[in-house]
Order: structure tokens, then C-alpha cells, then sequence
């Protein structure tokens, strides 16, 4: 980052959380650092259990790190917060859930369930059904007189999470966690949920954490795109990149495995190799090396660092370290 | 033929009867338990007018017999006997209450603190709650009371809702539990509530249900406790309860005066307060809860489809005829499959792709038998090879499952028993159809392994060391067992990561290939299915609205709503563009639908044409058909050329909000 530009608003630098006790603890999330610049977004990837939920709920404060860094507009974030400094913190971090069935309180009506943000955050003026009306506005929920007074079961899904957005929006947050917000609607509505979402960030600058096991998606929302395994980042950079371009092997077999709808009827055979492990009994060295077509016994010799591949791209992976890449040439020439 | 006529289903109004009082006066028990508790009270209430003595007076003969004065007699120590009972009615309600709400009171703030804040409070609570629990109740009460002898009413009380607490606060802490895990209570704290709100806004009046079930549990233990206490002797004997009186009774021979009844009424009467009580805390608990309650609604018979036919020409393995499906709700039918026709030809991978709700989990479960109520199906046929499935009695029904068709489901990871072996499991079907022989159960169970690709040595594991995916093709092994021809799967792979799910799907359709049996592959996953099927079912709105073979589909996809559906996917090569999705929600199933039931979200639509015709299917091209007036040869190519043009335009507005949504 050069000085004097605008802080990112997220920085998170070797960001752990370990869950349970020290000793038999479980690593849900391994030092992963990234960014997010304003009025960027940045998807984030990784099948079950990867850690991405996880981050998510760190970077809210619904947990605890056990360790690292989260920076917010420049300012440390303490791993410790309460009362009304965490009251604070949460203006300016807000989160959209997956479920929106979930995510709203059955009893409550539109009306409460945005009038509280407004309200805990000092931001209702007099006419707090106007706000509340701009803000259904502003998510697609026009008229607003329509929706105002209805419960989350008299809502579609799509209207839900729109809902959902709302809220989020409410408090006029910086940042803005969105943790599978579209995965657990319909495919036809996703589209206008992630356009609505696009919208936001073009017109308000908002910085957005969107996270999908879906790559078309995440393609689709993303300026940058991060891949998790296992709780490690192992590749981020550019979404076009990342996805057409994929460096890392685990990104190449997400990919090989993704649906494709525009890739012709001709499915890609992938090797099956396994599935995600126990986050107990994660190898020593690259957490991907057992499933991985191209593992060599260097990958167990400790985690891979983050190789740069050039405008803002990087993996997690020794393919990319020159020495083993100028050791295989001459393995291959030789045989 | 069938019989199903449009509209014959009367749809009524949600209207107040289910709302949840309307429920609490429609059902049974809580009227009879609130009826019982009102005499009670009445009487109770109405102590001076009913009878003109004092309960506590001694100024009459002991043991007098009924009389105009005295219609119950009087004790062995001089008391009116019905002024006792009716006073006595006081006293005993009051405790019932009273200790009932303070025991109340104490389970829902220690369930909810301890849930709510979890780590050692939750501890030290929980602690608390089995300390309590374990400790047996009465001796417990005897002896708290016996230091507070004599000291009226409220001692009584305070001892049993001190004493009486500690189920409700265990049931009401894991029901709070499983409320915090909820995602609003998450959503909440990151709006920035704190604690208390979250606990009194947010969680309790989800739970009100059950604390009030809670509360007639406890004032159901507080009646019976001080009964007890009182019976013995170790309450307060002066004042006037049914305890009391039964202390007397005891205390004075009742019985062997022969006033039988003195013991008789305020033991009847407590037994009839602590079913009142029962009543209303199964009836409150089933209210909040609507699925304890299910099951009553009445079903109607299907309507006799035509007698099947011997297997025509074309030799379909499975052929389903104008099959209608319904859900029976209170508010009306929910017809959520609509006359839909559909062949399976042998070998043949078909797949059924819409969205939630379209009908298509419900179609393939009426088509196999496995519809629970609600659910039932309204009319049509399903012929499977030889078999009128729909006609099959549950006995040959036994016979053809698993044999001629199996069934994977998307939970069908938890179908497997965890306690068993996964090798029992496997074996499970083969005997249940005969098979005993050890050497070709294992022969068998091993082939099947090797056929979905998992290692034999999981055959001797229990599931819990299996993942997910090894579970599910554990599942898909044992539906390929008996060498079905036929198999429903159920979106069997969209509880599971990308990478497991593409090598699952290449092994179904290995196998498939190399056993020759048909599959309906049920998904909402459009893209996946072109990939992996021969033919592809779309369904919208209980019908299938295209149908053709997935090359045709996806090169030149016909119906408006595939066409949209296909766009909605966002692509993964190729530049970046805005796409749009499909605004508009499907229409509510528990109406009738005129026309097409896409009109309202359709960007090719003929107001005139399409919302006012039945909806018919038109052939497109060989072997593909769409449910789609753009096709209706009778209507001028004028409109369709214009629905189409004005299609290219920017997207026209839903000028409409569709219907309500089902509840």
C-alpha cells in the first residue's frame, strides 16, 4: 500500500483461530492475511470446512482470534471487545447470513428487525419509517408500504434476503460480510441478489467479504478472488485470473469439479483423489500434498509460502518456487 | 383418463381457527383440560355464594349425613364438608399458581442463562439442574418443610417452586441452545444488540410455547406436592386445601364412619386438576409445536385412473400418466404435481431439474410410493415394467422395492443406522429379499464397493468413520444391491462439496452404464444436468414445462423459463457482463392458475394468449416438447413475432406482484 492513499478497509494479517482446547485444539483457520481495498470485493472460496465461515465470524467479533491481526480502516481491532466499543466496531462491520430462513426472527416484522440498527447505533431521525422505507428502497423491496409490516414467513426467499441486506445496509457499514448469501436460494433469483449486491458497491463504495463454494459466482462478484483449504489461503489474486488461470492445484481441481453451463455438454474427468481432511490430522507440509496429481516429496517439507506470480497473483504452492521448477526441467530432460 | 377436476378442491381462507387460540379451542384436550380448570376456579371463586358456612368453623355435629343444610355432612370435628371442599378450592389453586409460575420463573432464567452464556455458568447451572434432579422430590420437600412447619400458605409454596424447577430449566436450556445456534440470534449481535435484548426480544418469545407448557407441568407438581405434603402432615393442617382435608379424613377414621366421600372429593378433585393440568400443558406443548399434531387430516381416495394396460409400444421401463399430487394443508390443497405425464425408457438417465417447490421431490415420491401424508396423490397412474405401482397392496409394494426400483435421497446420509456395521447395512436389503447365504452376501457387498468406488475395509466401519461422501456412496451401493432396474435419486449429491460430487456423479454414471438401469436424477442444478443426463425434465409449477434431450436442451432450449433459468448461471469463461436472474416468485400452489403458470415472469409472454388458455403441450422439434403457446401452431405468428420482439428490449417490468405465498 503506498502512504498517504486511503487505508484498506480490512487488513487481516496472520489471522488464526484455533478451536478447543491447546492440546487436542482444531485449526479452523491458519494464519490466513488479506486485504480488502474500499469499494472492493473479495471473494472467498473453499469447500466445507475450509475456514471461510469462520473468518467471516472473526472479522464480526462473533468470535474470539486466537491469534493475528484485523486491521479496520487503518485502526487495530482488539481481540478482546465489549460493551460500547464493540456497539461501535459493529457499525461499521455488518453481516449478510446464508440462510434467510434462518436469519430472520419469525415474530419479528420488517419493520423491527430494521428499525433496531437505526436505533442501537444512534442513527434513527424523527421519521424512522421514511429511513426504514429508503432503506427497502434501496434493496429492491418497492413499495415499501408493501413490505413494512410483514413477517419473514410472509416473504419469498429472495424478499428475505433482501431483507437481509437491509439490515446489513442499515447502519452504513464500511464493510460488509457476506457469507453464502445466495447459496441457499433459488437460481433464479440469485443472479438479482449478487446484482443487488454489485449495485451497492458501484453507488455506496462499499467493501464486501463474499464468500461462496460456487467459483461461476464468485467469478461473477469478485474484483479478487482468495481460496482456502483446509484453513490455509492457498491462492488469491485477481478473480478473472484466478479462475481462468488457476496456479494452484487445489484452485485447478475446484475447477475441473465446478458445473460448467457454458463449457458444452462434455464433462472433465477429474482424478479422484480423496476428500477434505480431518482438520485433526492434517499432514505437516502442504495441507493439499495427499490429494494433490502433482505432490513431490518436498511438498511434506512444511507449509509452502506464497509464491508471486505477478500482478497481484499468488499461490501456496512449490511449483512455483524456482528452484523446483528448474530441478523438474531437468528431471524431464533427463528422462 | 382421470378424474381430477380443476377447482373441485375448496380452498378456504386462512381464517382465525388457525391462528394459534383458534387451535387451543378446536383441540380436544385443551378445551376439556381449560373447561375442568374453570369449574375449578369458579367454585372456588364463588366460595361465599355457594355456601353460607366458614370452612373452619367447628359449630355443627361430627359426621352428620347429608342434609338440605349440610348436602356433603360434616367432619368428624363439626365442619361443613362442602364449604371445606369449595374453600379448599382457594388454597389449592393458589399454590398450584403461584408455585407453578415461581417454578417457572426459576427454569426459564436459569435455562436461558445458562444457554445464553454458555461456558462455566452454563457449568455451574447445569451442575445445579442435576443436583436438583437427582435428589428424589418429596423426601426433598419433607424435609425443606418440616423447618418451616406451621408457617401458613406461603412457605408451602416456596418450598415446592424452590424443589420443583429443575426439569423445566433442562428442557427450556437445550431448547434455547438449539434457538442460539439459530442465525438470528447471530444477525442480532452483529446489528449490535446486547445480552438481554437478545435474550428477552429475540429468543423467549420464540419459546413461549414451551414455557407455557412448562408452567402447567409445574402447577401440575406444585397441586400433587402439596397434596402430598398436606396428607401427611407435614404442610400447615390448619389451613384449608384437598391435601388438608385428606389429612383429616385419614387422621379422623372417614372411612370407617362411613363418610366415604369426605376422602372421595378432595381426592377426585385433585386427581381432576392435575389432568386439567396434563390436558393443557400436551395440548399447548402440541400447538406450539405443529408437528406433534399431524396425521388427522382426512385423505382423499385417487381417483381410479384407467386400467393400466399391458406394456405398450415404445416399452417405457417406468411410465407415469397424468399423475396429480397434493398436500393437504388446514388451509386447503397445496397441489404441487399437476397431471404430469412422463416415460423412463430403460438405460435411460433422465433428469428433473426446477426449483424449490416446482413439484419434483414430490413427483418422484408419489411415483414411489413413498408420499407421507399430507401428501397424497389425487389421481393418475404410475406403471412400472408390469406393475401398477399405485395399485401395489404394501405387501407386494415390499416385494418390487429395492428389487425393480431403489430410492436415493439428499439426507440419505443419514439413513444409515449408527449403531450397525456397514456391512449389515449393506446386507440389510439382500436378506430382506432373500439372499442368507454368508459367502454371497460378502461376495456381493464387495462387488458393490468396487462398483462405487469405495475401499472394503470400510465394509466393517460404522458410519461415523465414514465422510460424507462415503456415506452417500455407501447409500448408493446398497440401492444397487438387488440389481434394481430402476433408480430415484433425490438430489443425491447436493449436500457435498464440489470435488466429491464430480466424482460421485462420474461413478453413478459408470455404473449405469455398465448395469443398464435407468435413473431419474432429481436436481436444481440445471448445468450439472445437461452434462450428465440423456434426457432433462423441466418443471415449474407442478408442471413439466419442457422436455427434451439434454443436447437439444442446452443448444436450443425452447421454453421461455429454461431459456432464463439457463442465463441465470453465471458463466466461467468469457468476459464479464451483467446478466439478470428471473424476478417474480413462482405462483402459490394452493391456487387455481389460468393459463400458463410462467406468464407472470415470463420475457416472451402474450397477455390474451397465454393467461387464458389451458396450458397445453406443443411439440417443438423430434422428441422435444414445451408447455409453451409460442408453440400453439392456432396462435398468429404476429403475436408470437411481437412477445418475442419486445423480449430483446430491456427487461419488461413485473408489472404484477404474483400471488401470495403459501405459508
Amino acid at each position: 500500500m503506498p502512504p498517504n492513499s486511503v487505508p484498506n478497509t480490512l487488513e487481516i494479517v496472520n489471522l488464526r483461530k484455533v478451536f478447543g482446547s491447546k492440546a487436542g485444539g482444531v485449526v479452523a483457520v491458519n494464519d490466513v492475511s488479506f486485504s480488502i481495498a474500499r469499494g472492493e470485493v473479495l471473494g472467498l472460496v473453499g469447500e466445507s470446512g475450509s475456514g471461510k465461515s469462520t473468518i467471516a465470524r472473526l472479522i464480526a467479533h462473533l468470535y474470539s482470534p486466537t491469534g493475528g491481526q484485523i486491521h479496520l480502516s487503518g485502526q487495530p481491532v482488539p481481540h478482546k471487545l465489549g460493551g460500547a466499543a464493540l456497539r461501535k466496531f459493529r457499525r461499521h462491520v455488518q453481516m449478510i447470513f446464508q440462510d434467510p430462513y434462518a436469519s430472520l426472527n419469525p415474530l419479528h416484522p420488517v419493520r423491527y428487525t430494521l428499525s433496531r440498527p437505526l436505533k442501537i447505533h444512534g442513527l434513527a431521525e424523527k421519521n424512522i419509517d421514511a429511513q426504514i422505507g429508503s432503506l427497502l428502497e434501496r434493496v429492491g423491496l418497492a413499495p415499501a408500504s408493501t413490505y413494512i409490516n410483514k413477517r419473514s414467513f410472509e416473504l419469498s426467499g429472495g424478499q428475505r434476503q433482501r431483507v437481509g441486506i437491509a439490515r446489513a445496509l442499515a447502519a452504513s457499514p464500511d464493510l460488509i460480510l457476506a457469507d453464502e448469501p445466495t447459496s441457499a436460494l433459488d437460481v433464479s433469483i440469485r443472479l438479482d441478489v449478487m446484482n443487488l449486491m454489485l449495485d451497492l458497491k458501484d453507488q455506496e463504495g462499499l467493501s464486501m467479504l463474499f464468500i461462496t463454494h460456487d467459483l461461476a459466482g464468485a467469478r461473477y462478484m469478485s474484483d479478487r478472488i482468495a481460496v482456502l483449504y483446509a484453513g490455509t489461503l492457498v491462492e488469491i489474486g485477481p478473480a478473472i485470473e484466478v479462475i481462468d488461470r488457476p496456479q494452484h492445484p487445489y484452485t485447478q481441481l475446484l475447477k475441473s469439479a465446478a458445473p460448467k453451463p457454458d463449457a458444452g455438454l462434455v464433462p472433465e474427468e477429474i482424478a479422484a483423489r480423496g476428500e477434505v481432511p480431518d482438520l485433526k490430522t492434517l499432514p505437516p507440509g502442504c495441507p493439499f500434498e495427499p490429494r494433490c496429481p502433482h505432490a513431490m516429496s518436498e511438498c511434506k517439507d512444511g507449509l509452502p509460502k506464497m509464491y508471486g506470480l505477478g500482478n497481484g497473483h499468488t499461490a501456496r504452492c512449490i511449483l512455483h518456487d524456482p528452484a523446483i521448477v528448474a530441478k523438474r526441467s531437468a528431471v524431464g530432460a533427463g528422462s | 383418463m382421470t378424474a381430477v377436476i380443476p377447482g373441485a378442491i375448496p380452498i378456504p381462507r386462512r381464517a382465525w381457527k388457525n391462528t394459534s387460540l383458534g387451535r387451543f379451542f378446536r383441540n380436544p384436550r385443551s378445551v376439556f383440560g381449560a373447561g375442568l380448570l374453570l369449574i375449578f376456579v369458579l367454585m372456588g371463586l364463588f366460595a361465599p355464594v355457594l355456601t353460607p358456612y366458614s370452612p373452619s368453623s367447628l359449630e355443627f355435629d361430627a359426621f352428620m349425613p347429608f342434609s338440605a343444610a349440610h348436602p356433603l355432612g360434616t367432619t368428624a370435628l363439626g365442619q361443613d364438608i362442602l364449604a371445606q371442599f369449595l374453600y379448599g378450592a382457594r388454597l389449592t389453586l393458589l399454590v398450584g399458581a403461584v408455585a407453578g409460575l415461581l417454578a417457572t420463573f426459576l427454569s426459564v432464567a436459569f435455562g436461558l442463562a445458562a444457554a445464553y452464556f454458555g461456558g462455566w455458568v452454563d457449568e455451574a447451572i447445569n451442575t445445579l439442574i442435576n443436583v436438583f434432579l437427582v435428589l428424589p422430590g418429596l423426601p426433598l420437600i419433607i424435609v425443606a418443610a418440616a423447618f418451616i412447619r406451621g408457617g401458613g400458605v406461603w412457605p408451602v409454596i416456596v418450598v415446592i417452586g424452590f424443589t420443583g424447577w429443575a426439569f423445566g430449566a433442562r428442557v427450556l436450556r437445550s431448547q434455547a441452545l438449539a434457538l442460539r445456534e439459530r442465525d438470528f440470534i447471530a444477525a442480532a449481535a452483529v446489528s449490535g444488540e446486547g445480552p438481554l435484548r437478545i435474550i428477552f426480544v429475540e429468543m423467549l418469545p420464540n419459546m413461549a410455547g414451551l414455557i407455557a407448557a412448562n408452567f402447567f407441568g409445574a402447577a401440575l407438581y406444585a397441586v400433587l406436592s402439596e397434596a402430598g405434603l398436606s396428607f401427611i402432615g407435614v404442610g400447615d393442617v390448619s389451613l384449608v386445601t384437598w391435601g388438608t382435608m385428606l389429612y383429616w379424613a385419614q387422621a379422623k377414621g372417614a372411612l370407617l364412619q362411613g363418610a366415604w366421600w369426605w376422602v372421595a372429593l378432595p381426592g377426585l378433585s385433585i386427581a381432576l386438576l392435575g389432568t386439567s393440568f396434563a390436558l393443557l400443558n400436551f395440548a399447548v406443548d402440541e400447538i406450539s409445536n405443529p408437528k406433534l399434531g399431524g396425521g388427522r387430516l382426512k385423505m382423499p381416495r385417487r381417483t381410479q385412473a384407467a386400467p393400466i394396460a399391458a406394456p405398450v409400444a415404445g416399452d417405457a421401463l417406468l411410465s407415469i400418466k397424468e399423475l396429480s399430487v397434493g398436500y393437504l394443508t388446514p388451509t386447503g390443497v397445496v397441489r404441487a404435481v399437476r397431471e404430469v405425464s412422463l416415460d423412463v425408457q430403460p438405460g435411460e438417465l433422465l433428469g428433473l431439474a426446477g426449483e424449490s417447490g416446482c413439484g419434483k421431490s414430490t413427483l418422484a415420491f408419489a411415483a414411489t410410493r413413498l408420499l407421507d401424508p399430507p401428501g397424497a396423490v389425487l389421481g393418475g397412474s404410475v406403471r412400472l415394467a408390469q406393475h401398477d405401482l399405485l395399485a401395489l397392496s404394501p405387501e407386494e409394494l415390499r416385494k418390487v422395492r429395492w428389487k425393480e426400483f431403489s430410492i436415493v435421497f439428499q439426507a440419505s446420509m443419514s439413513v444409515l443406522n449408527p449403531v450397525l456395521k456397514i456391512r449389515e447395512q449393506v446386507y440389510d436389503a439382500m436378506q430382506a429379499h432373500g439372499v442368507t447365504d454368508k459367502a454371497k452376501l460378502d461376495a456381493r457387498a464387495r462387488e458393490l464397493f468396487d462398483l462405487v468406488g469405495i475401499q472394503m475395509q470400510y465394509l466393517d466401519a460404522y458410519p461415523h468413520q465414514l465422510s460424507g461422501g462415503m456415506k452417500q456412496r455407501v447409500v448408493i451401493a446398497i440401492a444397487l444391491a438387488l440389481e434394481p432396474k430402476l433408480i430415484v435419486m433425490d438430489e443425491p449429491t447436493t449436500a457435498l462439496d464440489v470435488v466429491v460430487q464430480r466424482q460421485i456423479l462420474q461413478e453413478i454414471n459408470a455404473v449405469r452404464k455398465r448395469l443398464g438401469i435407468s435413473i431419474i436424477f432429481i436436481t436444481h442444478d440445471l448445468s450439472l444436468l445437461v452434462e450428465m443426463s440423456d434426457r432433462v425434465a423441466i418443471m415449474y409449477a407442478g408442471e413439466v414445462v419442457e422436455l427434451a434431450p439434454a443436447h437439444q436442451l442446452y443448444a436450443h432450449p425452447a421454453h421461455p423459463y429454461t431459456q432464463q433459468l439457463m442465463n441465470s448461471f453465471p458463466p466461467m469463461t468469457g468476459p464479464r457482463t451483467r446478466r439478470s436472474g428471473i424476478p417474480g416468485k413462482p405462483p402459490s400452489l394452493s391456487a387455481e392458475i389460468v393459463g400458463c403458470p410462467f406468464f407472470e415472469r415470463c420475457t416472451k409472454r402474450m397477455p390474451g394468449v397465454c393467461d387464458v388458455k389451458p396450458l397445453q403441450t406443443f411439440t417443438v422439434a423430434e422428441n422435444q416438447t414445451a408447455a409453451c403457446f409460442l408453440y400453439d401452431p392456432t396462435v398468429p405468428s404476429e403475436i408470437k413475432d411481437s412477445a418475442i420482439r419486445s423480449s430483446q428490449t430491456p427487461q419488461p417490468e413485473v408489472s404484477r406482484e404474483p400471488a401470495h405465498t403459501i405459508n
